[in-house]
């Protein structure tokens, strides 16, 4: 009886607030409902528009736009800070701290500021930019450079949460490897190829696939930065869900979305988890 | 130990159950917006009519705190939690709600239909009036759209009069963009609107302009779209000049100095709450004014605008609606209208507004309020359309391909527009 008393709340919250919204959104899915009125059955309608919408491929797209961006950046430059950081410095508290800051800041305040930072008159980025000699960039307004920018922004948001797994992944290596290789006569980049690199790979592994899985939920930014544009090229698959929710309240249609994008993002973990991870 | 797990099932289905509101038999609610004025204003007047009245008691309260108040209203209606009466309601958002079987039908109240003639023209009758032939809201407040102008910077330009046609304005333009800081780029617009890619952004820059052209004309009308005209494709048209000469910014405005207050513009689109917050906030010297919205070189009579209307409605739920309208009946009769005006510097959407004697002190001490007043006998709200944001939206997107980005000809942007709001129409049906 204890035991059924101490788990309770959690089952609860596990009823109410995940199985029941999971199983209520397939409910949803065969249904056109605008959430004050009565749920009307339409059967498959709802997946059978999913493949005539031109607008979520594209959507999509984006979403795999940005994650190509992102990930190897994210990955790329969190490893080299975090190698930094396992070197012997000074004042290494200061830059874990530093480069970990951008994680715990609120995602809308971030997105907000730098919105002003790319602002094509007033931002400061361009400001500096012109007063070099350069000319002025349209982040936000060019269609082919958006989505660079808004993942620019995203990784420098969430490098520091991969500079730790990484640091605590490097730390991990045993430092006889290096002493053999050390012997052996190995220059640094020999020892970071074939010593560090395989023995971090479960870290990279692990860093990829949450990065992926934050990179799908592309959201705050977009809807805060440009509303999805310029020309949709800035459109998540996220935004586009939440627009059909909460604009258009077609939730049965945002329903179907959101199955058929939790399924789509399952498909890619599981191909990263054959690709990517190997046998230590 | 099975009656325990029973009891434990039992308590917790009985806690979900028991969440709910209980305003109590003998009362009615009401709530009004959480504007600081309105929410004064509507203490008072909901205190008058407790006062006078010995039936069923009016409790009060601002519409619960969110990030609008469209989503607290739709929240409220989910959890049939609505109060009797609501005050500021988009226009645009009320055929939604009426489909719905979520708001009464004002016009099967007694003595609504003689309330309404009083108070509106038949233009905003028709206006008001849903697809279904009832009345779902009464018209309370507008903001309508004037262009605002730094005067001083007018008067720079040494123009012979004010740039009301789609060429004087580009012609004005033309004279005051400036590179100030010589590094090559624009630093000083003639203006600016929002381009925010945002559907309800186009109300303040498209839609007040295509009104202001055509005289009022709806963008729908029997359910197919109405605007592929001659009067959107110059409204494209002289909005994509604007941008393609940079005469405004296309930054999206963020936090930041008001590029208005800042200089930094000559002129915008804006609403009659602009003068309190200039007044506040402006320097000794600044001047400004306000004139009708830019139409086209060809335009003649009296220029219309967008008016941003907000109406009143009563919930389905309500134990009392005629009493519920009893009670709005005094909230927007002259004396009240006076009050509001008063408290909240916002004008109340009723005909004769310029001209009422109740009124003239009021204007005559406030008289930049009075060409507000003086438009308000010119403007138009929104149509009744139940899907009316995904049509914007659709508006939107030929908006930024056409106006911002110069990648359509206006003619093919509206055509689009009409195509795609078509078949968005046609399936809600």
């Amino acid at each position: 009886m204890l035991s059924y008393f101490l788990v309770s709340p959690y089952l609860v919250h596990l009823l109410l607030f995940i199985s029941f919204p999971v199983i209520f959104s397939v409910v949803l899915t065969f249904h056109k409902w605008n959430i004050i009125s009565e749920m009307q059955f339409v059967g498959v309608d709802n997946y059978i528009r999913i493949f005539h919408d031109r607008l979520f491929w594209k959507a999509l797209l984006n979403t795999v736009t940005f994650l190509l961006i992102h990930i190897p950046l994210q990955i790329l430059i969190a490893l080299l800070l975090a190698y930094f950081l396992d070197q012997k410095i000074f004042l290494k508290g200061f830059f874990r701290a530093t480069f970990f800051m951008p994680v715990v800041i609120s995602g809308v305040v971030v997105t907000m500021v730098w919105q002003q930072l790319y602002g094509l008159d007033s931002g400061l980025i361009n400001k500096l930019l012109v007063g070099i000699g350069l000319g002025k960039v349209p982040w936000l307004t060019d269609k082919n450079v958006a989505m660079i920018s808004i993942a620019i922004m995203a990784t420098w948001k969430n490098v520091g949460l991969y500079v730790i797994l990484f640091l605590v992944g490097l730390q991990s290596v045993p430092r006889r490897y290096y002493e053999a290789a050390d012997v052996e006569g190995a220059n640094q980049w020999q020892k970071f190829r074939f010593i560090t690199l395989p023995a971090i790979n479960p870290t990279i592994f692990m860093v990829t696939i949450l990065s992926t899985i934050g990179g799908f939920n592309l959201f705050i930014e977009p809807y805060i930065m440009t509303g999805g544009g310029p020309l949709n090229s800035t459109l998540s698959a996220m935004l586009y869900i939440y627009k059909h929710a909460f604009e258009y309240y077609h939730m049965g249609y945002s329903a179907t979305l959101g199955i058929f994008f939790a399924f789509i993002i399952m498909m890619v973990v599981v191909v990263q988890k054959y690709t990517i991870e190997k046998d230590d | 130990m099975r009656y325990c797990r029973l009891f434990f099932i039992l308590l917790a289905v009985w806690t979900l159950f028991s969440c709910g509101r209980d305003k109590g038999d003998s009362a009615l609610e009401y709530w009004s917006s959480n504007n600081i004025g309105e929410i004064t204003f509507s203490q008072q007047i909901v205190d008058q009519w407790n006062l006078s009245q010995d039936g069923l008691e009016l409790k009060y309260q601002p519409i619960p705190e969110g990030q609008s108040s469209e989503e607290i209203i739709l929240a409220a209606v989910v959890g049939k939690t609505t109060p009797d009466i609501y005050s500021n309601m988009w226009q645009g958002s009320v055929e939604f709600y009426a489909k719905s079987n979520v708001l009464v039908p004002l016009d099967t109240l007694d003595g609504f239909m003689e309330f309404i003639r009083d108070r509106c023209d038949s233009l905003t009758i028709r206006e008001i009036t849903s697809s279904d032939g009832h009345i779902y809201q009464v018209p309370w407040k507008i903001n309508p759209f004037m262009t605002i102008y730094n005067r001083d910077y007018m008067d720079g330009l040494e123009l012979d009069s004010l740039p009301q046609t789609y060429s004087s304005y580009l012609n004005a333009a033309e004279k005051f963009k400036k590179d100030l800081s010589g590094d090559g780029y624009v630093d000083q617009w003639f203006g600016n609107t929002s381009v925010k890619l945002v559907w309800y952004q186009r109300l303040f820059n498209f839609y007040t302009l295509y009104i202001a052209a055509s005289d009022g004309l709806p963008l729908i009308k029997d359910n197919r779209a109405y605007f592929n005209n001659e009067y959107a494709i110059e409204v494209f048209r002289f909005l994509q000049e604007i941008y393609k000469q940079n005469y405004f910014s296309k930054e999206q405005q963020a936090a930041g100095q008001d590029p208005f207050l800042g200089g930094r513009i000559a002129t915008k689109f804006t609403g009659p709450w602009e003068i309190e917050y200039l007044e506040r906030y402006k320097p000794e010297e600044f001047n400004y004014d306000f004139y009708p919205v830019i139409v086209p070189d060809d335009h003649e009579g009296p220029i219309y605008t967008y008016c941003d209307p907000k109406s009143v409605v009563i919930f389905s739920t309500s134990s009392d609606p005629q009493q519920a309208f009893e009670f709005i009946k005094t909230m927007v009769d002259e004396a009240g209208d006076l009050l509001f005006i008063q408290m909240t510097k916002q004008l109340p959407r009723r005909q004769g507004l310029d001209t009422l004697n109740a009124y003239t002190s009021f204007f005559d001490e406030n008289p930049r309020l009075r060409v507000f007043a003086e438009q308000a006998k010119y403007v138009r709200g929104i149509e009744n359309c139940e899907v009316i944001t995904e049509v914007f939206d659709v508006i939107t997107q030929e908006y930024e391909a056409c106006v911002l980005y110069n990648m359509k000809e206006p003619e093919e942007a509206i055509a689009d527009a009409e195509k795609a709001v078509n078949v968005i129409l046609g399936s809600n049906k």
